[in-house]
């Protein structure tokens, strides 16, 4: 997205020059053997079909489903992921050691990667553009509650706010609120209401 | 003082753009693929506790990367640019630059290449190469399902303990660090020591980079910055390498 601040200057050709950057790199590196034509479109598949938002999302509901799951969850985020029918990978990379924090009437739980995007790649996917942009990284630590309602999240006073910063090895997330009306839903419709935003603490879940 | 370090607090900036996509323009992804697959091929990984036969892999890739590398060349930009940039351009410009410097391609290949994609609309549009080994799809494929964790065996028991007052040390972070310099100085409450040790894929000249203890720190935001600044009832939780903490 482009700044506001008048001394940044692009050129016209800023995304077709990146563009013919990336193809003749990528295009470089096949042909010199360090790695295939099939590498980058296979990392990204990875992202599209085995890890993504749609795991962490059926972890949750499988959570709001059964309280003793929840425990386990809480306790131990790669022990209970063993439990779901995951492909493999849900302790690869950036998922070696993650935790997830709940939310609750009382806590309303963030996360955020000051330093740059660390996040629970198994469980979420990858990172949206808003938590890799710096505006949010450094505002959402001292003023978390004027972020939230900026993403439309409005919290009373009463709720503590508790922003996690990922500087060394746990990746964080968020397990939302159940929202209410939702008592006689199966695990696989509770899943569908999630998005990446509310595992990660800035949306809560409507019906 | 490294300002795309010491983000935390920043006064004055911008609404926050609240941009679900992971990538806004199409060429982020080719980026982040080969990213991804110089980490999946790092020689270092021979060393890590997955059972990678990583000499073995037939990629003429043979340096060393990880997350510490491609944010050492964040952390050495001019600041302005960092923000300037935009993430994924970051990206591109340390990842070219690293394949440059490392001599796997000069400068003059990748600039002549770019200028004809440029020039020539067919051969922008026209597909990638193709084949390769099947060995290295195979070692990145391995590398995303088992990873690098960093958890390695206590070498010392930790320092400090839950409920511990504990004070960041004001350390210059070097051409690398994970600790915020937003931190710097302020107090902070243990509350939680992770078990066993983690190490960090290289030394750094800040200290991490040999197996140590990690806490989970709470701070008051009170303690940070000026309490006019500050919201009430919010904690900010971080977790902190041993080497960057001192007892009270």
């Amino acid at each position: 997205m482009p700044s506001n601040y008048p001394g940044f200057k692009y050129g016209t050709d800023r995304e077709a020059v990146s563009a013919a950057k990336v193809k003749a790199l990528e295009s470089l590196l096949i042909e010199k053997g360090i790695i295939t034509g099939d590498t980058v479109n296979n990392i990204l598949g990875y992202f599209e079909t085995e890890m993504g938002p749609f795991n962490g999302a059926k972890l949750v509901a499988r959570a709001w489903a059964d309280p003793d799951f929840k425990a386990r969850l809480l306790a131990d985020c790669n022990a209970a992921c063993e439990e779901l029918d995951f492909p493999q990978g849900m302790s690869g990379a950036e998922g070696e050691h993650m935790r997830i924090v709940e939310n609750t009437p009382e806590v309303h739980n963030i996360i955020v990667c000051t330093l740059c995007s660390c996040y629970p790649w198994p469980t979420l996917g990858l990172p949206p553009y808003w938590f890799k942009d710096p505006t949010f990284r450094a505002r959402v630590v001292r003023e978390p509650r004027k972020v939230l309602s900026e993403f439309g999240v409005e919290l009373d006073d009463s709720v503590e706010v508790r922003v996690w910063d990922s500087s060394a090895q746990i990746r964080w997330w968020v397990l939302p609120m159940r929202p209410e009306g939702t008592d006689g839903m199966s695990e696989a419709e509770l899943a569908a209401l999630l998005t990446p935003e509310a595992m990660m603490g800035v949306a809560t879940v409507e019906v | 003082m490294k300002l795309q370090h010491n983000l935390g607090g920043l006064e004055g900036l911008d609404p926050i753009n609240t941009e679900t996509q992971v990538f806004v323009e199409p060429w982020e992804q080719r980026i982040f693929g080969i990213h991804t697959a110089m980490m999946a091929l790092s020689n270092h990984l021979g060393d890590s506790l997955p059972d990678y036969a990583i000499e073995e892999v037939p990629t003429e890739f043979k340096s060393f990367w990880t997350w510490g590398h491609l944010r050492m060349g964040a952390e050495g930009m001019h600041p302005f640019d960092y923000f300037r940039l935009r993430y994924y351009e970051k990206w591109l410009g340390g990842i070219s630059g690293f394949f440059i410097s490392e001599g796997y391609i000069t400068e003059e290949e990748l600039n002549a290449r770019t200028a004809e994609l440029l020039e020539n609309s067919e051969k922008a549009a026209a597909p990638l190469p193709s084949g390769g080994a099947a060995e290295i799809d195979a070692q990145v494929l391995k590398y995303l399902q088992e990873g690098d964790s960093p958890l390695r065996e206590l070498p010392a028991p930790p320092k400090f303990s839950v409920g511990d007052r504990v004070r960041v040390k004001n350390v210059s972070p070097g051409d690398h660090s994970r600790l915020p310099g937003h931190l710097k100085g302020h107090l902070a409450e243990v509350v939680l020591v992770y078990e066993g040790a983690f190490t960090y894929f290289f030394p750094t000249e800040d200290g991490i980079g040999v197996p140590m203890p990690v806490y989970s720190l709470a701070f008051k935001n009170e303690e940070i910055w000026p309490e006019s600044l500050t919201e009430p009832n919010s904690l900010y939780f971080n977790d902190i390498f041993e080497v960057y903490l001192e007892a009270v």
